[in-house]
């Protein structure tokens, strides 16, 4: 009881914010909501099954783009077109992880940054299916129910996605599930010898976080009413990588936490410093691998047990 | 303690590698609640016996049955499904998780909830957890780290590490476990303790096979020995009558100390 | 007919640019099992190097190239020294190198980006760019001076590993780093010259596809992704595999632009449709390893 109320107040928050802002600030806020969702579920996929897939982007976009195309291409109704949009992204993935969870460390890393390539070169070359290399525009959100939603409206649309990603990926992490996912990251071997369909475990993973990051991509299609291809390339997927392991590779918390800094530090240092803030990226970058590779949060635990540690020395 | 039926009936093991034999149509049973030992020099084919059970490495002929079905050949995670569960001779941890996860990752065979029932919250989910949970803290108690239950599995010892194997096999309520040289790296102390657990592991009715160099360490716990030399079975029997075996004699003979020195 | 062989000998010196760089990529992986992102960076780096000694301080050719190359040695070693070598050394994980690098990528990436911005550089050639016909075959001069500078660098590559102790003991660790050791072999070292020897390949690489077109920083991702490309469908085992997945790489490029109704942009499917071929089918690449004995 007192996590569900934690759970909406936490909501109710995120809510407020987006009413209370000027409408650069909330673009901001909109997109920040869509990096922390993607951190979430990219931090299952890496930090916790232990899979380098470059091709969260790129599922992002697959979402986006499906969702726009069967709107205003095939007609279909918004609600049908999310659903068909969330399948055909299900079954891609599904196709991709069987394909490349069969590959170990940097081949997977290759096989879907390969993928997510391709997937680039074909939204460039879609002609007026996907746009070509100007995107698709000239489209808007529906009234929902009878509601048109304005941007407000998206952000608390994208907070709902965000919190889903969130409810459900902490549930499965503490079953069984994140336990055999977690094993296989630390050893595949003896993951099996416990039972483990290491396989299967990896397929799974695979596909539902790259859903959920279809289903973000697709909220993110409706900020701006436009969709354009290199926001989904290999640039914002390598973003993303770096979040996580700035943040704290494994942990819900620290996803979110390097989200939110990496983001906010690209949106107000690189208007004053330009590429000092991306060179300052990749030092943060390089110095938490070598000093600490359980990210800020893994900082975080340390001062925190050597805290406790003082403290029981003083009381002896 | 040894029932009648055998739990586990090889017959005619047989792995090659290229031109080598490594194992020769071995026999053997193991009955549940027994302790069979299987021993002999360097390089005669005990490790490969092991690693063709786990469902490691392709046998090349024979077959392996449990409860009269036929299970060799099976990948490694679906041998554990069966009820057969192993130990790493160099002692291979979750280094992410807690020693209780790691526990708690061996109950994995064990689980019925589905992801769906899993995301619902449904009562017999959440049951099952707690279940899974209090049946690790058991299985942590009854190999001794009650101390470390919460200490990352880096901080363990060696030695530690060894019992955090033992009790995360046991934690997939197996039929039958597999030791791949569990006295191996171990100090005289940790040893006994250790040869106190696989008796209290036999006494609740596991059948336990012992892969070991170090005879000293294995004669006193096994019910049963087989010994094995280039591959082949030489000797068969008590622990007793493989101590005065001329064929187990002759082939440790090459051995540093012979029969009962240390590995 | 004559233009397809003015399109083999050009898509051959397209080959053994993506050649080298998967050779960089080769050197770096086989002793280390790290796959090095930043090696299209180093090449990137390499042309700039070069830009600046030949075009910037006006120094003889003959010099500049060395030169170049061996700035871009001091940084491959360097770059072990400072980012992989204390995470092999504390035991981290796999990945964890793998990671670092993409790190050193976006630093190598931007900082050349802050010294010189965006725009294109010229870079003249050794040869000018005069046609050259030999027998049937014609080009630019440089065309040819890229395939006779790499014929050369990956036959002294291979003899080195072949047929001298200094190759044989990289090869020891290549194929098990923990027996190399007790055998007496330098780890650190071997691992420091092996980065340093990738940057200079990559840089080779650069400043000779350099004259081809110009010198930017955004050549970077091409570089890097054509040269993986190249050493996966060739097999990361074989110094011989990068050069041949580099030729055909480069020939599928080509000949799918020059004679496939396609759109040009639809052709740069053609590495990523490639690559994940080979991923799926033949991991190993087309060459594989050596029986080890």
């Amino acid at each position: 009881m007192v996590a569900l109320m934690r759970w909406v107040g936490g909501a109710a928050v995120l809510c407020v914010i987006p009413f209370l802002l000027q409408p650069y600030e909330l673009d901001l806020y909109r997109k920040l909501l869509f990096w922390v969702a993607l951190a979430i579920s990219y931090n299952f996929l890496f930090g916790i099954s232990g899979q380098m897939a470059l091709s969260h982007f790129a599922f992002a976009g697959i979402g986006a783009y499906a969702v726009v195309i069967l709107m205003t291409q095939a007609g279909l109704p918004l609600g049908l077109a999310v659903v068909v949009a969330l399948a055909l992204a299900a079954a891609l993935a599904l196709i991709v992880a069987l394909a490349a969870t069969r590959l170990e460390g940097f081949y997977l890393a290759l096989a879907t940054l390969a993928f997510a390539q391709l997937l680039i070169v074909v939204l460039n070359e879609g002609g007026s299916l996907t746009g070509a290399t100007g995107g698709l525009t000239n489209y808007r959100l529906p009234p929902i129910f009878g509601f048109v939603i304005g941007g407000p409206g998206t952000a608390i649309i994208m907070i709902a996605v965000l919190l889903a990603t969130l409810a459900i990926l902490l549930r499965i992490d503490r079953s069984w599930f994140g336990r055999a996912c977690r094993a296989i990251r630390d050893n595949s071997e003896a993951a099996a010898a416990m039972g483990i369909d290491v396989a299967r475990t990896k397929t799974i993973a695979f596909t539902t976080t790259s859903v959920m990051a279809a289903a973000a991509g697709m909220v993110y299609a409706f900020f701006d009413n436009t969709v354009n291809p290199p926001v989904f390339g290999i640039d914002n997927a390598i973003m993303l990588l770096f979040m996580v392991i700035v943040g704290g590779s494994g942990s819900h918390l620290g996803a979110i936490i390097g989200a939110v800094l990496l983001k906010l530090s690209q949106d107000f240092l690189e208007p004053i410093v330009g590429h000092y803030h991306a060179l300052g990226f990749g030092v943060i970058v390089v110095v938490a691998i070598l000093i600490q590779p359980k990210g800020l949060i893994g900082m975080w635990d340390q001062i925190r047990a050597r805290r406790v540690a003082a403290r029981k020395r003083a009381a002896s | 303690m040894t029932g009648e039926q055998p739990l586990i009936e090889v017959r005619g093991l047989t792995k090659r590698f290229g031109g080598l034999t490594a194992v020769d149509g071995l026999d053997f049973e193991i009955r549940p609640g027994e302790v069979l030992g299987l021993i002999g020099p360097n390089g005669a084919g005990k490790s490969t016996t092991f690693n063709v059970i786990s469902g490691t490495y392709q046998a090349s002929a024979g077959s392996m049955r449990l409860d009269g079905e036929e299970i060799l050949g099976l990948p490694p995670h679906r041998i554990a499904a069966r009820g057969i569960m192993r130990t790493f001779q160099h002692n291979m941890p979750f280094e992410g998780m807690s020693v209780a996860e790691n526990v708690m990752v061996g109950a994995q065979t064990t689980v019925r909830s589905t992801l769906g029932r899993i995301l619902l919250g449904t009562a017999a989910a959440r049951a099952e957890e707690q279940a899974i949970r209090a049946r690790a803290d058991e299985l942590i108690d009854f190999v001794g780290l009650s101390e470390e239950r919460d200490a990352e599995v880096t901080s363990l010892s060696f030695g530690q590490g060894r019992l955090l194997e033992t009790a995360r096999a046991l934690a997939g309520e197996p039929r039958i476990i597999l030791f791949d040289e569990p006295a191996a790296g171990l100090t005289p102390s940790e040893c006994d303790r250790l040869g106190v657990i696989i008796r209290g592991i036999a006494e609740r009715g596991i059948a336990v096979l012992l892969i070991e160099h170090d005879m000293r360490f294995l004669l006193p716990l096994a019910d049963r020995v087989i010994v094995l030399n280039f591959g082949q079975k030489i000797a068969d029997g008590t622990p007793d009558t493989i101590r005065t075996d001329p064929a187990v004699v002759d082939a440790y003979l090459g051995e540093a100390g012979g029969v009962g020195a240390d590995a | 007919m004559s233009d397809l062989l003015e399109l083999l000998v050009s898509a051959t010196a397209s080959g053994c640019v993506y050649g080298l760089v998967a050779l960089a990529y080769l050197l770096v992986l086989r002793p280390t099992g790290v796959v090095n992102f930043a090696s299209g960076e180093w090449a990137m780096m390499g042309a700039f190097a070069a830009y600046v000694l030949a075009g910037m301080l006006e120094v003889p050719t003959v010099v500049a190239i060395p030169g170049a190359v061996l700035v871009l040695a001091v940084i491959g070693w360097a770059t072990e020294w400072f980012t992989v070598r204390p995470l092999v050394e504390r035991g981290a994980g796999h990945l964890a190198p793998i990671l670092a690098l993409l790190g050193m990528l976006v630093i190598y990436h931007q900082a050349t980006l802050l010294v010189f911005g965006g725009e294109n550089y010229p870079l003249d050639g050794p040869f000018g760019f005069n046609r050259v016909e030999l027998g049937p075959f014609a080009g630019t001069s440089q065309s040819f001076f890229i395939i006779v500078m790499t014929a050369v660098i990956f036959v002294a590559v291979w003899l080195f590993f072949e047929r001298t102790v200094w190759g044989k003991s990289f090869e020891a660790v290549a194929i098990n780093r923990r027996a190399a050791a007790l055998m007496g072999i330098n780890l650190r070292l071997v691992t420091a010259l092996s980065f340093a020897g990738g940057a200079a390949v990559a840089a080779m690489a650069g400043l000779l596809d350099g004259p081809r077109g110009s010198v930017e920083v955004n050549a970077a991702l091409p570089f890097a992704v054509q040269g993986f490309s190249a050493l996966i469908i060739g097999g990361i085992n074989r110094v011989e595999g990068a050069i041949l997945g580099g030729i055909i790489l480069a020939f599928a490029e080509d000949l799918t632009r020059r004679y496939v109704p396609i759109p040009s942009g639809l052709a740069l499917g053609v590495t990523p449709v490639l690559l994940i071929a080979f991923l799926l089918v033949r991991p190993t690449g087309l060459l594989r390893a050596k029986e080890a004995g």
